[in-house]
C-alpha cells in the first residue's frame, strides 16, 4: 500500500494537472515565505491524512513520527539492526505466550501538547479506533490490526467490535487489550513475532486523547506529542510547524530519533516536481530552504544533476515494481511464462529515465526486507527480453497467434513511454498488445474482479520489514470477494500459496517465518502470478541552506527530517 | 424552385449586413466568386499562407503512407540494446537533439523513437482532429442557425437559449470531468476502441460546444436572406421548408461558412494541443501535436530542438490558416470590418 500511493502521487495524474497548475499559482504568489528561515518541505499534493491511525504514505510516516506523532516504539535516523528503539515505551516491548501476547510500559513524564500526561488508556482508545472502519478509513490497521485482535469474527469475518463510537462489542476490545497501570498488553488470535515492528512502522498503534476525538473529522487535525506542533494549517494550502512546549527532550532520545534543529517547519503543497526542482537547483530565494517532501527528481532534469553534486543524493527505495498477468484470462501457464521471457526490462527503465531512475529486479520482495532472495524465476532473466525463447513457448502453447493482451497502467508521461517500450518484444514474440493508460480511477478499476486487462502494474513496498507485508498482502487469495479484488490484481489462487503464508504469519520466529515465506515466493515465481520489473531509485536535491540532509530505511528513502537542519 | 441563377449570383456576397449595398455593385463582367479570388490573389499575405496550409494538408495525407512504406517510422523505439541512441540521462545522443542521417529532427529523449516521424505523424492526427470537429461544428451550427433564423417566434427562442447555455458553459472543467464517463460512453454506443475512441472524444467535445459560434452567425445572415423576394417567391409556391431551407438559403451562405471554417481549423488545432495537454484526447503512442508537446515540454531546458520544434509547427498551422481565413474574409467581403 505503501508503495502504491506513492508511485501515483509521485509521477502525478494527467487529470490533476489543472488543478495543480492552478494550486502552483498560488504557490508560489504567497510571498510569506521569502523571510523564511526555518525548513520548508514542499509537495504536489497535500499529505493524505493525519490522523495517525488513516497515515498510510510511505513518505508521511517517518516525516509525521520524527515531528508530531511519537510510538512506541520507533526506527532510530541511522540504519542499524533494523530494530525498532523505545519511544514513549521504556523498552521495545516484550511477548508471551509465544508471541501471542505483547506488552509495552509507557514511559513517565510523557505530555500531549496541552500538557496532560500521555497514558496507557490513550493507546488503548488509538488502538480501538482501527475498529471503526467506517469512519476511520485508509489506514493500515483495518488489515492488519482487525484481524489479527483476539476479538470474534461475525459470520461475514467482520470483526464483532466495531470501534469505540457505537462501542458495540466493547467489552469484547477490552479483553483483547488491557492497561494494567502503565502497562498495555495486546493479545492476538495467533502468533505475531515482528509486532513491534509493523508498530515502529505504522502508526496504527499511535496512542489518541479520546476527549480530543471527533472522529472522520480529525482526519486534517495534529494533536501533537512530539517536538513541534501546528501553528496554522489549511488541508490544501499547508502550513506550519513550531516547537511545542510540552515537549521534553529527555523522555526522548533525540539523538537516536529526533534531533529537531530547525525552529519552525512549512510544508508547501501544489508545486510540480518539474518547477520545485528548477527552483532548488537555480537555488533562488525560499528555495534555499527547500527539501521535496514527495516528488523526485523528475528524468528530464537528470542532466542538471552534476551541476549540483554536493547537494545531489542518490539512494535506493524500498519498493518494487512489478507486472501481474491476469490469471483469469490468461489461463495457460505457457502464455504468462512467454510474457514474462519476452518482457524487456531494459528498455522499460530506460524510456522510465535510465540507470539513475531504476535498477532492474529479480523478485517482488526488496532487498532490503528480511529473507529477501533472487526469485528462482526471474534470477537468470534476460533483461532485453529473450523474443526467440517466447515465441518457442508460445508454439508448445497451442494457443492461437497472435494473442490479444491489454496492458492497464497509471498513466504519466514516462509510463505511455514505458508502456510503448515493453510492449514492442511482447509483439515481437507473439502478442497483440492494446495500450490501456489509466487515470486517477486505476486502482479501482484493476481491483474489479471481472477487470478485463491482461496484464496490470503494480508497485509495492513492504509495511514493515517482513515480507508477510508483501508477498502476503499480494497473493493471499482469500481477500478476493465478490466486489474487489483487493491488492491480488491478478487474481492469484493457489491453495498451497495460502497456506504457506498461514504458516508464515503464525511463525513464532522471523526465521521460520522467513523460509515459509521464500517457498511461497518461488511458487509465484513459477506460476508467473508476478513479474518483477526494477527498483525504482530515489535522486534528491535540496537547497543549499539545507545541513544534514538524509535518507533512510525509517524514512521510506524519502527525506529524514530527524537530523536536518537550515543554516540561518 | 429555385431563385434565377443571375438572382442568386447577385447575392452571393452574403456576408454583408446590408445587401442592398452588395447587390448594388454594378460589375457585370465578373462574378462575386471571381472578384474575390482575384482580391485574395492580390493578397500576398494570404497566398503565402494558402501555400503553408496547403503544404501542411499535404504532408498530413502523405504521413500516413509514408509509415506504410517505412519512410516515417514513429513507433520503433531506440533505448536499449544494440541500437541505443541515448546517452546516461536517457537523452539522445550528440547535439541538437541527436540530429542524424537517419533522424533529422533527432530522436525523443526517453524513448528514442524518430522525432521528425512523431511531428509528422501528429500533424495527421491533429489535423483530421480539427477537420472533423469543424465540419461538425459547422454543419451542426448551420443546420440550426438557418432553423432559427427562418423560423422566428419560440424555436428561434428556444435556440437561441440554448446557444446562451452552451457558451455560459464551464467547458473546460465539465470536459475533464467527464472525460473517464464520457470515453467510455463512446466506447459502449460507438465501434471505435483505443485511441479512436479518445479522438471520438476529443472531436465530440470540440463540435459539441464549437456550433453555436456558427449558428449565431448563420442566424444573422438569414434574418436578412429570409427577407428577399426569391424566398418569399419559394414560399408563395408552396415550397416544403427542408427545401427552403438547403436549396434557397443555405447556398447563400457559403461564403461566411468558408470563413467560418477556415477560422474554426486553427482554433481547433490548439484546442485539441490544450486537450492533450490536459490528458483527456489521443493517448500515446498514438502521436498528435498536442500530445508529442506535452511531452516535450519537461525537456525545455534538457532538449530544447525536441521542445522547440512541435511548439514551433502548432505556431505556424494556427498563423496560417487564421492568416488564410481573414485573407479569405477580406476578399469575400471588403467592406466587412475587421
Amino acid at each position: 500500500m505503501l508503495k502504491k500511493r506513492a508511485r501515483f502521487l509521485a509521477l502525478g495524474s494527467a487529470g490533476l494537472l489543472a488543478t495543480s497548475l492552478g494550486l502552483a499559482a498560488c504557490g508560489s504568489g504567497d510571498d510569506s515565505g521569502s523571510n523564511f528561515d526555518g525548513l520548508i518541505l514542499v509537495s504536489e499534493t497535500p499529505i493524505d491524512h493525519l490522523d495517525p491511525q488513516r497515515i498510510y504514505v510511505g513518505a508521511d510516516i517517518a516525516s509525521l513520527s520524527r515531528l508530531v506523532y511519537r510510538q512506541l516504539v520507533a526506527y532510530p535516523i541511522k540504519d542499524g539492526d533494523g530494530l525498532p528503539v523505545p519511544d514513549l515505551a521504556t523498552d521495545t516491548g516484550t511477548s508471551a505466550k509465544g508471541g501471542r501476547e505483547w506488552s509495552f510500559t509507557v514511559k513517565d513524564g510523557v505530555k500531549w501538547e496541552d500538557g496532560s500526561p500521555i497514558t496507557c488508556e490513550d493507546f488503548k482508545y488509538g488502538a480501538s479506533r482501527n475498529f471503526a472502519v467506517d469512519e476511520i478509513t485508509g489506514g493500515p490497521g483495518t488489515a492488519y490490526i482487525v484481524p489479527r485482535l483476539a476479538i470474534p469474527k461475525k459470520a461475514d469475518g467482520s470483526s464483532q467490535y466495531e470501534g469505540p463510537y457505537t462501542k458495540k462489542g466493547q467489552e469484547l476490545f477490552d479483553k483483547a487489550v488491557t492497561c494494567n497501570g502503565n502497562t498495555i498488553t495486546y493479545r492476538f488470535t495467533d502468533p505475531w513475532a515482528d509486532f513491534p515492528l509493523a508498530v515502529a512502522s505504522l502508526h496504527m498503534m499511535d496512542p489518541y486523547k479520546e476527549s480530543f476525538d471527533k472522529g472522520a473529522k480529525n482526519d486534517d487535525v495534529i494533536f501533537s506529542n512530539g517536538p513541534y506542533k501546528v501553528k496554522d494549517w489549511d488541508t490544501k494550502k499547508g502550513g506550519t510547524f513550531e516547537r511545542n512546549p510540552e515537549y521534553d527532550p529527555a523522555t526522548d532520545t533525540p539523538d537516536t530519533l529526533r534531533q529537531a534543529k530547525p525552529d519552525a517547519i512549512k510544508y508547501k503543497y501544489g508545486e510540480k516536481a518539474e518547477t520545485l526542482y528548477e527552483r532548488i537547483i537555480n537555488d533562488t530565494g525560499d528555495a534555499k530552504n527547500t527539501v521535496s517532501a514527495q516528488r523526485r527528481v523528475p528524468p528530464s532534469m537528470f542532466n542538471q544533476l552534476q551541476d549540483v553534486k554536493d547537494r545531489y543524493v542518490q539512494v535506493d527505495s524500498p519498493y518494487v515494481d512489478y507486472l501481474v498477468p491476469n490469471q483469469s484470462r490468461l489461463k495457460n501457464p505457457l502464455v504468462r511464462k512467454a510474457l514474462a521471457v519476452s518482457t524487456n526490462i531494459n528498455a522499460w527503465i530506460a524510456a522510465g529515465g535510465g540507470e539513475r531512475a531504476y535498477k532492474p529486479a529479480d523478485s517482488i520482495v526488496n532487498p532490503s526486507v528480511q529473507g529477501y532472495v533472487p526469485n528462482p524465476a526471474f534470477k537468470d532473466h534476460n533483461l532485453d527480453g529473450d523474443v526467440a525463447q517466447a515465441k518457442k513457448l508460445l508454439a508448445q502453447s497451442g494457443e492461437k497467434l497472435p494473442i490479444a493482451i491489454k496492458f492497464s497502467y497509471p498513466q504519466t508521461d514516462s509510463a505511455d513511454k514505458q508502456a510503448a517500450a515493453i510492449a514492442d518484444t511482447w509483439k515481437q514474440a507473439g502478442f497483440n498488445v492494446t495500450l490501456d493508460p489509466l487515470g486517477e480511477e486505476y486502482y479501482s478499476k484493476i481491483q474489479k474482479p471481472g477487470n478485463d486487462s491482461d496484464v496490470m502494474w503494480g508497485g509495492w513496498g513492504a509495511d514493515w520489514p517482513s515480507a508477510t507485508t508483501v508477498t502476503a498482502a499480494l497473493f493471499d487469495s482469500r481477500q478476493i470477494n465478490k466486489g474487489s479484488t483487493g491488492q491480488n490484481y491478478g487474481q492469484y489462487k493457489s491453495a498451497k500459496v495460502d497456506g504457506l503464508f498461514d504458516k508464515a504469519i503464525a511463525a513464532p520466529t522471523l526465521d521460520e517465518q522467513t523460509k515459509f515465506l521464500q517457498e511461497a515466493d518461488a511458487q509465484l515465481g513459477a506460476d508467473v502470478a508476478y513479474i518483477p520489473l526494477e527498483i525504482s531509485i530515489f535522486n534528491w536535491v535540496y537547497g543549499s541552506n539545507v545541513v544534514d540532509f538524509a535518507t533512510s530505511s525509517a524514512s521510506n528513502s524519502f527525506v529524514e527530517l530527524g537530523p536536518i537542519d537550515v543554516k540561518k | 424552385m429555385t431563385a434565377p441563377s443571375s438572382e442568386l449570383e447577385s447575392h452571393l456576397s452574403g456576408s454583408s449586413m446590408e445587401p442592398e449595398k452588395a447587390a448594388g455593385g454594378d460589375v457585370a463582367s465578373k462574378s462575386p466568386m471571381r472578384l474575390a479570388m482575384g482580391r485574395l490573389r492580390r493578397d500576398k499575405l494570404s497566398m503565402i499562407s494558402l501555400f503553408v496550409v496547403l503544404l501542411v494538408v499535404l504532408a498530413a495525407i502523405a504521413a500516413p503512407f509514408l509509415v506504410k512504406w517505412g519512410v516515417l517510422d514513429p513507433y520503433t523505439l531506440h533505448n536499449s540494446g544494440k541500437d541505443n541512441l541515448l546517452d546516461e540521462f536517457t537523452l539522445p545522443k550528440g547535439s541538437w537533439g541527436g540530429i542524424s542521417k537517419e533522424h533529422p529532427l533527432g530522436v525523443e529523449p526517453q524513448a528514442g523513437r524518430d522525432a521528425m516521424s512523431r511531428f509528422w505523424y501528429g500533424i495527421t492526427f491533429s489535423l483530421l482532429i480539427a477537420l472533423t470537429a469543424s465540419l461538425m461544428a459547422v454543419a451542426l451550427g448551420t443546420v440550426l442557425g438557418i432553423i432559427a433564423g427562418f423560423s422566428r417566434g419560440w424555436v428561434d427562442a428556444l435556440i437561441g437559449r440554448v446557444i446562451d447555455l452552451t457558451l455560459s458553459f464551464p467547458q473546460t472543467l465539465m470536459l475533464l470531468a467527464l472525460a473517464a464517463i464520457g470515453l467510455q460512453f463512446i466506447k459502449q454506443v460507438t465501434p471505435l476502441e483505443g485511441s479512436a475512441a479518445e479522438a471520438g472524444y476529443a472531436v465530440a467535445v470540440l463540435a459539441v460546444f464549437g456550433w453555436p459560434q456558427t449558428a449565431r452567425v448563420v442566424r444573422g445572415q438569414v434574418l436578412s436572406i429570409r427577407e428577399r423576394e426569391f424566398v418569399d417567391a419559394a414560399v408563395l409556391l408552396g415550397a416544403s421548408r427542408r427545401r427552403i431551407y438547403f436549396r434557397e438559403i443555405l447556398p447563400n451562405l457559403w461564403a461566411p461558412l468558408l470563413v467560418l471554417f477556415t477560422l474554426s481549423m486553427p482554433a481547433y488545432v490548439s484546442a485539441e494541443a490544450a486537450l492533450s495537454y490536459l490528458g483527456v484526447s489521443v493517448k500515446p503512442p498514438t502521436p498528435t501535436l498536442g500530445n508529442v508537446l506535452r511531452d516535450s515540454l519537461q525537456y525545455a531546458t534538457a532538449d530544447p530542438v525536441y521542445f522547440f520544434v512541435p511548439a514551433i509547427l502548432i505556431a505556424v498551422i494556427v498563423i496560417s490558416f487564421n492568416l488564410l481565413g481573414d485573407g479569405l474574409r477580406d476578399a469575400l467581403d471588403p467592406k466587412g470590418n475587421r
